[in-house]
């Protein structure tokens, strides 16, 4: 008995989580430059340009990522919903990295009329930004 | 060393230079110069054994600080460096050393190059190791990431080959390859009987494989070095040079989600060591250590961690306290804002190997106390 409950314990606890937009709809909206090509993209892209393992596009540019502030409601949306992990734990991350000299975080920008502003005019930009907030200058990208 | 400081200065004041301007200028777009910087103190106390440092009457001698400078000179080149001090017990006294420096060139995703002083990646935390806000502890598990030895385990000068591959539904490959030298300052080791002390090779690398499961991370490293040193015994005119080759490996696993942390690592070093002088024969030495790690995060402000570590010097003599190190802690860590965290962790001991005898009246491990605890907090100042 024991040993079944173990075994549904370790299952629950590395068995694929529901992705969150399924059951809710997302509080936030990647956007990139206008000029970008791309429509849609892969939720484990965006997560690996976030965190930098990925640095460029499929033509060789460099990616811009931006964030929102650490207080940020969206940023948690964001965080949790595409990087799958806390914005405290993204923090510890690139602690790590920044202190032993492997790369900088994204820049973080005040507000999401910053965003709109800074993706707007950086072609290799990519950010993400509220629902309600006008993203007039840039391109929504849908998350597959 | 002096050079490295010369290095230093004139960098920052280059990269200093461009300070204002990316100061007034528009957003950051990631090439304005970053500077960081991180200050610990931390206190210890045990009630037996003195451990890193004098602990049996209480000790405040954990102190570290740290700052770097990076910046990115085009999309792909990058230049940092980073100043680091520290004193813990006898070792460091706030003498100030390159920690790491290095010029950046990430030519592709999967493939860059890092030339310099560069942190030795081995295992899941070598290379953050004396970052206290990167963990949830205060003390990394001491079998692998030993305080004592950061100076011969943290970073090499030569080069390194890094890279990160994604495999579609397979996940992500991300690889290190390094090779180069380790200069070892005396003044960084417990040993005082040692004339020399050089490691003129190291070699190896690090591969994590970033599983389909969300958060789950399998990898490993392996570590070849060859250690010389002449070592002066006291009833000795003549010092005895000494041969030491190292094969190190470890097997890791990390498993992340949502507020919830679970790692362990086991590893293996073997040595074997050859002298000058026919008193000492050849010795081939097998130690293996472990540690089995969880932490759970209540809230941004409080988060709980434990975890146990064994430590065997020799794989094939467990017997005597002298011949194991079980660590069993537990801490809790606050987050008072985003950059000042303090933690406090207690530590249930058992064994005394790896303790220093100098430290303990000069008593062979054999004679301590087997059962001990320490208490230690320690709080940091970072961004």
């Amino acid at each position: 008995m024991k040993t079944c409950l173990l075994v549904l314990m370790l299952v629950l606890l590395v068995a694929p989580r529901p992705d969150a937009a399924a059951e809710t709809v997302r509080a936030f909206r990647v956007i990139v430059h206008p000029k970008n090509p791309r429509t849609k993209l892969d939720r484990r892209f965006i997560s690996d340009v976030f965190l930098k393992k990925r640095t460029r596009w499929g033509d060789d540019s460099l990616v811009t990522p931006v964030d929102l502030g650490p207080k940020s409601s969206v940023r948690a949306a964001f965080s949790s919903d595409v990087l799958d992990r806390s914005v405290a734990a993204v923090r510890r991350y690139w602690t790590q990295l920044v202190f032993s000299g492997r790369g900088v975080p994204p820049a973080e920008l005040a507000t999401d009329a910053d965003v709109v502003k800074y993706v707007s005019s950086h072609v290799g930009a990519i950010g993400y930004v509220s629902t309600s907030t006008d993203v007039t200058g840039t391109k929504v990208i849908v998350l597959e | 060393m002096r050079l490295g400081l010369v290095a230093a200065c004139a960098l920052v004041s280059l990269t200093s230079a461009a300070v204002p301007a990316r100061a007034e200028g528009d957003e950051d777009d990631g090439s304005a110069l970053q500077v960081h910087a991180f200050v610990s103190q931390g206190a210890a106390v045990t009630t037996d054994n003195n451990y890193l440092t004098s602990t049996e009457r209480g000790s405040f001698e954990l102190t570290e600080a740290g700052i770097n400078f990076s910046k990115a000179l085009n999309d792909r080149l990058r230049v940092g460096i980073q100043l680091f001090t520290r004193d813990l017990g006898p070792i460091g006294n706030y003498t100030a050393r390159v920690d790491w420096a290095f010029l950046d060139y990430r030519w592709k995703d999967w493939l860059g190059l890092r030339a310099g002083r560069v942190k030795l990646p081995f295992g899941l935390y070598n290379d953050s190791s004396d970052i206290d806000a990167a963990h949830p502890v205060v003390l990394l598990p001491q079998s692998i990431y030993p305080a004592t030895n950061r100076e011969a385990l943290l970073a090499q000068t030569g080069a390194e080959l890094y890279g990160f591959k994604p495999l579609g539904t397979r996940g992500a490959l991300e690889y290190r390859l390094f090779a180069g030298t380790i200069h070892v300052d005396l003044d960084e080791t417990t040993m005082t009987q040692i004339d020399r002390l050089e490691i003129p090779y190291v070699v190896g690398g690090r591969v994590m494989w970033e599983t389909p499961v969300e958060g789950l991370r399998l990898g490993g490293s392996a570590i070849a070095a060859r250690l010389e040193s002449d070592l002066r015994l006291p009833t000795e005119v003549a010092p005895i040079t000494l041969a030491l080759g190292i094969r190190m490996w470890i097997a890791s696993l990390e498993y992340v989600t949502g507020p919830i942390t679970f790692a362990t690592e086991y590893s293996r070093w073997t040595s074997r060591l050859e002298t000058n002088d026919p008193r000492f024969p050849r010795r081939h030495t097998t130690d293996t250590r472990a540690y089995w790690l969880a932490a759970y995060r209540f809230s941004p402000l409080v988060q709980a961690a434990g975890y146990y570590s064994i430590y065997y010097p020799d794989l094939d003599n467990r017997e005597g306290r002298e011949s194991r190190l079980h660590d069993a802690a537990a801490t809790l860590r606050f987050d008072l804002n985003p950059h000042w965290l303090l933690k406090i962790e207690g530590h249930a001991l058992r064994g005394t190997a790896t303790l220093n005898p100098a430290l303990n009246d000069n008593m062979a491990p054999g004679g301590l106390a087997n059962r001990w605890w320490l208490l230690v907090a320690k709080t940091t100042v970072y961004f």
